[in-house]
């Protein structure tokens, strides 16, 4: 009883097996083409998978059925934090960075500069890291991270903790790479942002495609989701005499 | 095989090579993790530097426990044992350090993977790359360690066939190709069951004191035979004989090559079998 209800509200994710042990299966059936030139923005609700998507783009999660086919450098900023060393200073921290990155320290020397400057952060890269707001961390990962332009560049949600300014930084960036034919993904909760960057969209609902295709059909399929009642049509007021 | 793909309107067909096997996906995993020996030799200096940041002596602090350790114990065990200071101050000073070596290893190593967590979700790496640099990260505490030996022995001196030292090199080998094997194993199985770090812990601490490092094995009389049986024994004493002029136990070579090649063996066999599932574990 309890293992039917289990797997009935979580629509058949979530369930007991033999052994009762839990197992989630947190992506089923998707199947997807990205190619040069796509920026794709992946949008649902919390828990949908989003992440986990992303991460089995990035290479970290290894599909348990099907196969990922991913051909070009992925460069992954699902988290401000990673390879940072708090106590370090924000100087240390882009070699360091670099590093978990692929890139070797003499050749993140060179870039050091350029991503210094982008980061706008000045003097605060000579103080360790654990005194930096999140939106400072941003900045700093945010820099590192797209220092070399990537082939195939995953983002999650935090970039939209960034201040406009930053955004509108970010956004000229990562224009400039998918010109030059890199596939952008980008996991967010923000439908403005989404819209703005990207020119296809997926909407994953408890770890299944709902929707694919141009990013405007996804997200109205999105809006649709979040709230079944609302009109698109203009809003009426009728008159009482 | 074929594969055919839908993106907006159009499809394509995509001509895919056949997915790798385990192995050779555990192979390349291997062999990745060697060629990126920058980073994980980088990121080894690095723990061992943040261990002793703010401290004076930095890394020679564990040089000066280790130094401490030894004379203490050196002094009431050579009594204990009825012999002389002259012999057992090396004897426990070289077999101490390459036990800490090892031991180091082995428990350090159930955590690989557990203590990189972090990286792992998020950064897609070698897997192997974990184990270099941990393995990588005990032989340069070993180098710092090392400098008591010298010390040690010019004040109690021994004599010394010096063309045996060379027995050092494919001593050293094969106990640092050990300690990779165990900290992918260890690391793997214990990243899957979180009860198996305390468990090789505590082993590893009884097995110091039935290893003959702290007390010499001729003290077993006739059974001797039975200490030399010991893995770890044999790792330690092929590494602390061309150092004491004394000669390697009969079975040592043999058992650490043993141990070597089906510890390599098995550890591929699992970590072909499960190496996409660490991410989860972790």
């Amino acid at each position: 009883m309890k293992k039917a209800l289990l797997a009935t509200s979580t629509h058949g994710n979530l369930g007991r097996d033999a052994l009762d042990r839990i197992n989630i299966r947190a992506l089923s059936d998707v199947s997807i083409d990205i190619v040069n030139g796509d920026r794709v923005g992946l949008v649902g609700l919390n828990g949908a998978g989003k992440t986990t998507l992303l991460k089995v783009l990035a290479g970290v999660f290894e599909p348990t059925e099907g196969r990922l086919v991913a051909s070009g450098s992925v460069s992954s900023l699902l988290d401000t934090q990673v390879g940072l060393n708090a106590d370090a200073t924000g100087h240390e921290n882009i070699i360091l960075r670099g590093m978990y990155m692929g890139i070797h320290p003499r050749e993140m020397r060179e870039r050091a500069f350029e991503v210094a400057a982008f980061t706008e952060l000045g003097h605060y890269l000579d103080m360790p890291v654990r005194t930096y707001s999140a939106g400072m961390m941003i900045r700093l990962a945010f820099a590192i991270s797209t220092c070399i332009p990537p082939d195939i560049l995953i983002m999650d949600e935090w970039l939209t903790a960034g201040d406009a300014q930053f955004l509108e930084k970010a956004q000229r960036r990562i224009e400039d790479f998918v010109r030059g034919s890199s596939i952008l993904v980008l996991a967010s909760h923000s439908t403005e942002l989404v819209e703005r960057w990207c020119n296809r969209g997926i909407l994953l609902h408890h770890g299944r495609i709902m929707s694919v295709g141009p990013i405007k059909e996804v997200i109205a399929a999105y809006r649709r989701l979040i709230d079944p009642s609302a009109q698109d049509a203009a809003p009426q007021m009728a008159a009482v005499g | 095989m074929y594969l055919e793909t839908v993106s907006g309107e159009t499809s394509r067909i995509l001509e895919l090579p056949a997915p790798p096997s385990r192995a050779a996906v555990a192979a390349t995993d291997l062999l990745d993790g060697v060629r990126k020996s920058w980073l994980w030799t980088t990121l080894a200096q690095q723990d061992v530097k943040l261990r002793y940041r703010g401290s004076i002596l930095g890394p020679f602090w564990q040089t000066l426990t280790t130094a401490v350790m030894i004379g203490g114990m050196g002094l009431i065990y050579a009594e204990l044992f009825h012999t002389e200071l002259q012999n057992y101050l090396p004897m426990l000073t070289v077999g101490l350090i390459f036990w800490m070596f090892i031991a180091g290893m082995i428990t350090e190593g159930c955590g690989t993977f557990i203590g990189v967590q972090g990286i792992i979700q998020q950064v897609r790496l070698p897997f192997s790359l974990h184990a270099y640099r941990l393995v990588y990260r005990n032989l340069l505490i070993l180098a710092h360690n090392f400098v008591i030996v010298p010390v040690v022995l010019l004040i109690f001196p021994h004599p010394i066939q010096w063309i045996r030292l060379i027995e050092l090199v494919p001593a050293l080998i094969l106990v640092t190709i050990t300690g990779i094997w165990v900290s992918v194993l260890l690391g793997m199985i214990s990243a899957r069951f979180r009860d198996v770090p305390p468990i090789v812990a505590s082993i590893v601490q009884v097995a110091f004191f039935m290893t003959p490092v702290m007390w010499p094995i001729q003290a077993l009389g006739p059974n001797a035979w039975w200490a030399q049986l010991n893995p770890l024994f044999a790792a330690v004493d092929v590494l602390r004989g061309p150092l004491l002029g004394q000669p390697t136990a009969r079975y040592s070579w043999t058992i650490l090559a043993t141990i070597t090649v089906f510890g390599c063996a098995a550890a591929f066999a699992f970590f072909a079998r499960f190496r996409s599932r660490i991410a989860f574990w972790v």
